[in-house]
């Protein structure tokens, strides 16, 4: 289907793209899901519709209401357009170190941004939403980290799609973020295919993002279920940027920094299979476009130049 | 056998600020066991009740050890195993 009423009716439904040049061999394949497809240019628009639609049906949020949400960027993104075509204003408080083009798009779809300190990454932005919650408490928390809906988007749209596209598919990777996607994706492709391989890519950030006071600190998705996941790796800014450039040199696709990332631990998985002989048809996530990092400067100069300029950045 | 061992910031004041060490160690248990020999104090701050901290990742070659068999994960020489505090995304 092509046509749509609205906007928000075209969220989802996005290709899945087999990957010739990059797939290790003719039976151990890699397939690209563009989830830089959906209106806003990121997989995040599937979350944030589905947890403004689902706090319209529980009655939370009501006409002209405000809404308040943690984020590194995409989900806040997202989160604007959809607030913007359904009257809602938006808060968001996003760390201070992500890249200007996001701060760009989200002032644009008309949000208001409270910024939280760098050091610390999005756990600070979770602390100071929480505060921010205690003082208005007429605004509505959406809370992508712990709302069910973010990964029921993903157990009702994104793994079904997959599976409907490719059948045979062995392993679906994705990144950790809020971990919406793999909770949600993984519970779906798992329940019709036990045998299916749920990977995580988790971004490894600057010491920067890790500056924490102490280890109490922590902090872990409530959405997160370790028993959905078959393994999860952890992937360096350098390793992200390097299979970000090879995916655009080699297959055409201009995705963003943490798809690199995936796309690393995608590789990963398939260097496995062919060493166990193994076929395999390897999904992973695209989720987003490179547009938003042209400034950070990962397209620009050396792997080192690169390194060096995502430093500190929340990249994914 | 070495094991290269990085630490997060916030663990280096108990491994005299470095940012990695060298330890040797057949399994992850082990290894962790030898780093408080020489830096007493930091194996609490990975491990608790035997098992590893909740806001604490361990990752031997960049995956996960709670993936692998936790603190019995075994360690060849030339491994490179990385800590850190569990942190937000999204």
């Amino acid at each position: 289907m092509t046509k749509f009423p609205s906007l928000l009716e075209s969220v989802g439904r996005t290709p899945l793209i087999g990957l010739p040049r990059l797939s290790p061999s003719p039976t151990v394949r890699l397939w690209a899901k563009l989830e830089d497809r959906n209106p806003t240019g990121s997989v995040k628009d599937r979350a944030a519709l589905a947890m403004v639609e689902a706090a319209e049906r529980e009655g939370k949020l009501k006409p002209g209401a405000t809404i308040l949400e943690p984020t590194s960027g995409n989900t806040g993104i997202s989160l604007a357009m959809v607030s913007k075509l359904k009257g809602y204003k938006l808060v968001c408080v996003m760390p201070e170190n992500v890249s200007a083009e996001r701060i760009q798009l989200l002032k644009m779809w008309g949000a208001e941004i409270i910024t939280s300190p760098a050091a610390g990454g999005s756990n600070e932005a979770v602390r100071v939403a929480k505060e921010v919650a205690i003082e208005h408490p007429d605004w509505v928390m959406l809370y992508q980290y712990g709302n069910p809906a973010n990964a029921r988007a993903h157990y009702e749209t994104t793994g079904p799609e997959i599976l409907e596209d490719l059948p045979e598919i062995t392993h679906f990777v994705a990144g950790l973020g809020t971990t919406g996607t793999l909770m949600g994706a993984g519970r779906y492709l798992r329940e019709k295919k036990p045998d299916v391989q749920i990977v995580a890519a988790e971004p490894r950030y600057g010491e920067l993002v890790y500056g924490l006071r102490n280890l109490e600190e922590g902090f872990i998705p409530e959405l997160y279920d370790e028993t959905v996941l078959t393994t999860r790796f952890s992937v360096g800014p350098r390793d992200a940027v390097k299979r970000m450039r090879q995916l655009l040199t080699e297959e055409g696709i201009f995705a963003g920094v943490s798809t690199g990332a995936i796309l690393h631990a995608a590789l990963g998985v398939a260097d496995r299979a062919i060493k166990a002989g193994q076929s395999a048809d390897i999904v992973f996530i695209v989720c987003d476009g490179g547009w938003k990092y042209l400034s950070t400067g990962a397209y620009d100069g050396t792997l080192d130049d690169a390194e060096d300029a995502l430093d500190g950045q929340l990249w994914a | 056998m070495s094991i290269t061992v990085s630490l997060p910031t916030i663990l280096r004041p108990y491994a005299n600020d470095q940012r990695r060490v060298e330890a040797d160690g057949s399994t992850l248990a082990n290894l962790i066991d030898n780093l408080d020999l020489t830096y007493p104090g930091l194996k609490s701050r990975i491990v608790e009740e035997g098992s590893i901290r909740r806001y604490v990742n361990v990752y031997i070659n960049s995956e996960d050890v709670r993936f692998l068999n936790g603190l019995d994960s075994e360690l060849s020489s030339g491994d490179l195993v990385d800590v850190l505090p569990a942190v937000a995304g999204g």
